[in-house]
């Protein structure tokens, strides 16, 4: 069996905001592990740990309890920064510093030697479309590019581990898209990718296993195999707002109804499908578009929540 | 020492191109400048008054630079979270404090270098309009004058870094490294004061004794203080230079060695 990249192992952490304060649980008695080449998303909502978790993971704060392991053994400082590369939410950036100064330093500390260092420096800044800006100080950068910009640091000593903290945060449609192929990229040259995120259809696509943390407890753990099987399931409906006589009728077809700001969307195992067609049919009630798993995910995300609040 | 290096060399960039330089550098240059334009109402004194106006606008300017800019250089790294990002690199919290104070240092001394031109020059031109009044100045006096008014803000940079590490917010570190720079430079007249039969009214021994420990703790600014030498034109003995250095050296050290200490106990989240 191999050894996983990473490991926590029940790992608690709780802060004390001081005195006549109530001390903060952020993170209680996490366990996980993520294994050579696969891609962990940590979901949750707002203040679950998902930050704190990262933070711990990387040495920046001591977990109050428990033990984590970086290929079965304690990280060793530098060996292990070495490995990682780390994107925080929102990164703030030396204002008066271009961003070539800034990977420059990147690669120096890491140990990247000149010409390497040139090379990486290039291929990041073009892949991540910030070839122009290169030579820009970083305080005229817009708060995406901003986000590419740390994502280029985080890549440039060419890290085995990659944790990404909100990745997409603050990223137009075009950046996400970017910065989509740039994971998927690294997954398919074999790194090990741990991220958190609120965009769930990006998790959805990206990730191998998800967590969802829950005040910071691990509430449910599933794996992309489990999360398909329950996907391939069910069939999504997007339908026309109806009139209030035909709603009983369209309760009475056992499918799952729900209101959607453009209608209702009708959710029902895949192998109805040809009943349930014929029924909307004799409604008279027209299809205006399927819905993807998506929904799915977002309503397992909410189950989750829900049932750990 | 590589990572140490790369760190400072940024630490410096980001500092010498910070728009505060330029008006705490045009401040100096109007001071210099109204230096010339009044140095003939001094008259007899006008060698004297020249010589601790010009080492005055070099101190005040470095103060300023150390608290509004060289401060941010360090406190904004934790107030933004940017040192999130550092320490995700194979940088040690000891190689951080160090990268960071010679890159506050090699800022502060490049900025002081520039308006040191601008001094040498204000000097000359005064010099040159009032010889007779210049009889006992002395340009080395002036030099070692002015390159302890460089060791003075190193220290203050490291009083600077240490309270960084250990207060939340660059403000704390700001009001700290005041108060210590204050009773730094005043606490030697303090002292003197207690011990001298001059006083008028009885001191308690309570307070005499909390100026004696504050004077052993905190650093002694009038040891690097050397104006009044160079406005006088008196010798400044090697022996005082070297305990002056030393002092500056040791203090400088110790205060590195304790930002260290209290940085790897800290917690970034």
């Amino acid at each position: 069996m191999s050894v996983a990249e990473i490991s926590l192992k029940n790992v608690s952490k709780t802060f004390s905001p001081g005195l006549f304060k109530k001390k903060v649980e952020a993170v209680r008695d996490l366990t996980l592990e993520v294994g050579k080449g696969e891609v962990y998303g940590l979901i949750g909502p707002n203040g679950a740990g998902k930050s704190t978790t990262i933070r711990v993971l990387l040495g920046l704060i001591r977990p109050t309890g428990g033990e984590i392991l970086f290929r079965g053994e304690p990280p060793r400082h530098g060996e292990f920064q070495k490995e990682i590369g780390y994107l925080p939410e929102n990164p703030y950036l030396y204002d008066y510093l271009t961003l070539e100064e800034l990977l420059q330093f990147c690669g120096r500390v890491s140990g990247v030697g000149g010409e390497e260092r040139r090379k990486r420096i290039d291929e990041l800044s073009g892949k991540l479309q910030l070839t122009e800006a290169l030579r820009r100080p970083l305080r005229t950068y817009s708060k995406g590019m901003l986000q590419r910009a740390g994502i280029c640091f985080a890549l440039l000593h060419d890290p085995a581990i990659v944790i990404l903290d909100e990745p997409m945060s603050g990223l137009d449609p075009m950046g996400r898209k970017l910065v989509f192929d740039l994971v998927l990229e690294l997954k398919e040259q074999g790194k090990t990718i741990f991220f958190c995120s609120h965009i769930l259809s990006d998790v959805e696509r990206l990730c191998d296993r998800m967590g969802v943390l829950v005040r910071g407890r691990l509430a449910r753990t599933f794996g992309k195999s489990d999360f398909a099987a329950g996907c391939e399931a069910a069939v999504h409906l997007l339908l026309p707002p109806v009139e209030e006589r035909l709603r009983p009728a369209l309760e009475g077809l056992q499918g799952e109804l729900v209101s959607v700001p453009d209608g209702l969307l009708l959710s029902f195992p895949a192998e109805r499908l040809p009943e349930i067609a014929g029924a909307l049919t004799r409604l008279g009630i027209g299809i205006r578009g399927t819905r993807s798993s998506r929904v799915s995910l977002e309503e397992l995300f909410i189950e989750t929540v829900g049932e750990s609040s | 020492m590589n990572r140490v290096w790369a760190l400072s060399v940024i630490t410096y960039k980001e500092g010498i191109r910070n728009r505060s330089l330029f008006g705490i550098l045009a401040f100096a240059l109007f001071v210099l400048g109204l230096n010339i334009s009044v140095a003939g109402f001094f008259m007899r004194e006008v060698g004297k008054v020249t010589v601790d106006m010009n080492l005055s606008a070099l101190t005040f300017s470095g103060l300023l630079l150390v608290f509004f800019v060289a401060l941010h250089l360090m406190a904004k790294d934790i107030d933004k979270k940017t040192i999130q990002l550092v320490f995700s690199k194979p940088l040690s919290r000891g190689e951080y404090i160090l990268g960071k104070y010679l890159g506050i240092l090699f800022f502060v001394v490049v900025s002081l270098l520039a308006l040191a031109v601008f001094s040498i020059a204000t000097v000359s031109l005064v010099r040159g309009l009032y010889p007779n009044y210049f009889a006992g100045f002395s340009w080395p006096i002036f030099f070692t004058a002015g390159c302890f008014v460089l060791v003075q803000l190193a220290v203050l940079c490291a009083i600077l870094i240490l309270f960084s590490t250990v207060t939340t917010s660059s403000f704390a570190s700001l009001i700290f490294t005041v108060c210590v720079y204050l009773v730094g430079v005043t606490i030697e007249d303090v002292l003197f004061y207690i011990q001298s039969g001059f006083r008028t009214e009885a001191i308690s021994p309570v307070v005499q004794e909390v100026v004696k420990v504050v004077s052993y703790i905190l650093p002694n600014f009038s040891m690097w203080d050397f104006k009044l030498e160079a406005a006088h034109g008196l010798a400044i003995g090697a022996e005082r230079i070297g305990l002056g250095l030393g002092y500056a050296a040791v203090y400088i050290v110790v205060l590195l060695a304790l930002a260290t200490l209290f940085f790897q106990r800290r917690e970034f989240n």
